[in-house]
């Protein structure tokens, strides 16, 4: 496997009246060809302007890029020229956004809209692209599909125009595809469906994936690596795993333990992490996470912790992570 | 599993069933019928339920087909509306309506309904042509000041501001003083006061069209600025346009009046809705259907006009679903 895709201590910056807002502040990843990567967080913790970096897609200003690089294969998509980037969205990365309901211009029929990318990037006539968009839609399961192509979105149900929204976004074969909680708006049957597709075409072409999302059963299911955000940060990094098995930060814990689980017999309550997420215009000191964590101490409120290594690829960004005796449900004293 | 297999032999038979029905009754057969719908069919299905819409198309059809035919029936059956016999002026002059002159005479002897017919069409030409104008003008301005906002935004739309601080009918009058009264003049000016209102409608329209998410999406496929704008933007953007400019149609053809008029307009001999309304002001109590015909005229015209516009309103927003 090959590295196709390195971030390295990016940060994007909003300037806003109230002051710079970081929503990300210093996210580091690499992405190989055919490997998935989840990004999980709460909101407003960065997981999509991190994608929407990725793409350039970020409106300047307010936004700006205030450190850090984005590599695809090697070329720096943040020193690219406008028509550079063009040609690299939707061909070389696509992306599906979360709301399949407004993702689809309502004026054209869903066949033209698959078809555009194709007209764009490879120069199809019409004709071409109206039949391969046919041919899409069948792949990404629509019955009837050349019919389907000539329909309007708002003939569509919402998971048949999350699968048009797919069937767009691997029209190009592109190498990323990067998910922005694409499952978010549809309900659970049909969740799964879009999620097995994605996995499909993934097998079938090699695509590398970013998945974005708060559902960490998605990740549970379907990544090689878990990017865990905070406050525009990542807290910890490593295989599912890795995280999900043997989680070393604090904020990791929590998410965890407030899912909802049918395998332990103890019917107790969930444990939520108390507390509001922090405003990104004013970060708290230290360890971002200080407020809210149980465990925090003196050091937290000081100092920022860096990612530290525990070996294998795993990282988290907490000043006792790995530290022997530091574990789960280990001190609930000492809160903030 | 053997259940599922009953019902689902059930099913099919009562599809046969179904099938061999229409057949013994000379039906078609075929699979589901899904008729294309499409934003304008869906539209003029529904302007054809609004009856005052309708009537007013009818009615603009009608002085439309008029105008356009008045040099083939008019004068052979009405006389001429501009040429005057100058022996028989006194004999023709001002005689009420009859069934050689329908609308009566002028103070000239000139076929009241003959000029009014001709008159449609200068109110129809400076009408559209007027209107054209300020949209041209309105959408390019609109979409410039909606899409790249900041400075150009704030120079197009303190502009338009500037415009609207002028009160219309003087601001008009000021420009035809400057042009000098003619047809081509009045539709200038009526024109380039009207983009004002056409740009900040459109500018306000782009800007709720342009927070959709298939904006980004489209953005995300690699399509440039003036693609998105053109094809994303703009086609999910006009209905408020065609609206308003069918409403401002009726508005222009007031103005044209209005200028005309106050003879800032089409000058006589060349018959307008407006200068006849002039022409007859003196003669309003010895012969009054000279100033009823023409005034009747602009009355229904922009009525026609605004009513069209209101159903359009109606049957382009997607959410009157009956």
């Amino acid at each position: 496997m090959s590295t196709l895709l390195e971030v390295n201590g990016l940060q994007t910056y909003f300037d806003t009246i109230d002051g710079v807002l970081k929503a990300v502040d210093g996210v580091t990843f690499s992405l190989d060809r055919g490997a998935t990567l989840g990004i999980v967080g709460e909101s407003g913790s960065g997981k999509s302007v991190t994608a929407l970096s990725i793409m350039r897609l970020i409106p300047m200003p307010p936004g700006r890029f205030a450190g850090g690089d984005i590599r695809y294969e090697d070329r720096s998509i943040l020193e690219m020229s406008a028509a550079e980037v063009r040609s690299l969205r939707g061909n070389n990365i696509a992306m599906i956004f979360q709301d399949p309901m407004t993702s689809l211009n309502p004026v054209y029929r869903v066949g033209k809209q698959i078809g555009e990318s194709l007209r764009l990037h490879k120069g199809m006539s019409r004709k071409s692209a109206d039949v391969r968009a046919a041919e899409l839609l069948d792949v990404v399961g629509i019955p009837n599909a050349s019919q389907r192509a000539k329909d309007y979105p708002h003939q569509f149900s919402g998971g048949m125009r999350q699968r048009a929204m797919i069937a767009m976004a691997v029209a190009c074969d592109p190498d990323i595809l990067i998910a922005d909680e694409p499952t978010t708006a549809l309900d659970v049957t049909i969740q799964a469906q879009i999620l097995d597709l994605m996995i499909e075409l993934q097998q079938e072409k090699d695509t590398a994936i970013i998945m974005i999302t708060h559902d960490l059963g998605i990740v549970a299911d379907m990544v090689d690596n878990v990017m865990v955000m905070y406050a525009g940060r990542p807290v910890e990094e490593g295989t599912v795993d890795q995280v999900f098995y043997d989680p070393k930060h604090p904020y990791t814990w929590g998410l965890l333990d407030s899912l909802p689980r049918y395998d332990v017999d103890d019917k107790g309550r969930l444990i939520p992490i108390e507390g509001q997420p922090p405003s990104l215009i004013a970060v708290p000191s230290g360890c971002a996470f200080h407020p809210r964590c149980p465990y925090a101490r003196d050091v937290c409120r000081a100092e920022e912790p860096k990612l530290s290594n525990l070996g294998d690829g795993h990282v988290a960004a907490c000043h006792f992570a790995g530290s022997s005796g530091f574990v789960r449900g280990s001190t609930a004293g000492g809160a903030a | 599993m053997a259940d599922q297999d009953h019902r689902h032999k059930i099913d099919l038979e009562q599809v046969a069933e179904h099938v061999e029905e229409q057949v013994a009754y000379g039906l078609e057969v075929q699979g589901p019928v899904r008729p294309t719908r499409t934003l304008w069919r869906d539209t003029v299905r529904r302007l054809r339920k609004n009856k005052l819409a309708v009537a007013g198309l009818i009615w603009v059809s009608i002085v439309l087909v008029m105008a356009v035919t008045a040099d083939l029936w008019v004068p052979p059956l009405l006389g001429d509306p501009i040429a005057l016999d100058t022996t028989q002026v006194s004999a023709r002059r001002l005689q009420p309506p009859s069934w050689e002159h329908p609308f009566g005479t002028d103070n000239l002897g000139r076929d009241v309904a003959a000029r009014v017919v001709y008159g449609a069409r200068v109110s129809l030409r400076v009408g559209v042509l007027a209107v054209s104008i300020s949209v041209v003008i309105g959408l390019l301005m609109g979409a410039i000041a909606a899409f790249y906002g900041g400075l150009s935004d704030t120079i197009i739309m303190r502009l338009a501001d500037v415009f609207f601080a002028f009160p219309y009918i003087l601001f008009a009058i000021a420009m035809i003083a400057l042009l000098g009264p003619s047809e081509t003049n009045v539709f200038i000016a009526i024109g380039i006061l009207g983009w004002p209102s056409i740009a900040r409608v459109f500018r306000s329209s782009i800007l709720s069209v342009k927070e959709n998410e298939y904006v980004d999406a489209a953005r995300a496929l690699g399509a440039s600025d003036p693609r998105i704008l053109s094809r994303h933007i703009l086609p999910n953007a006009v209905a408020p346009i065609i609206v308003y400019g069918t409403m401002s149609i009726g508005g222009a053809i007031l103005s044209e009046a209005a200028l005309s008029f106050l003879g800032m307009g089409v000058q006589p001999p060349q018959p307008s809705w407006g200068n006849m309304l002039a022409e007859a002001r003196s003669m309003m109590v010895v012969a009054p259907w000279i100033m009823l015909w023409p005034g009747l005229a602009i009355l229904t015209t922009v009525l026609a006009f605004v009513l069209m516009g209101d159903g359009l309103r109606d049957a382009l927003d997607v959410k009157m679903k009956e």
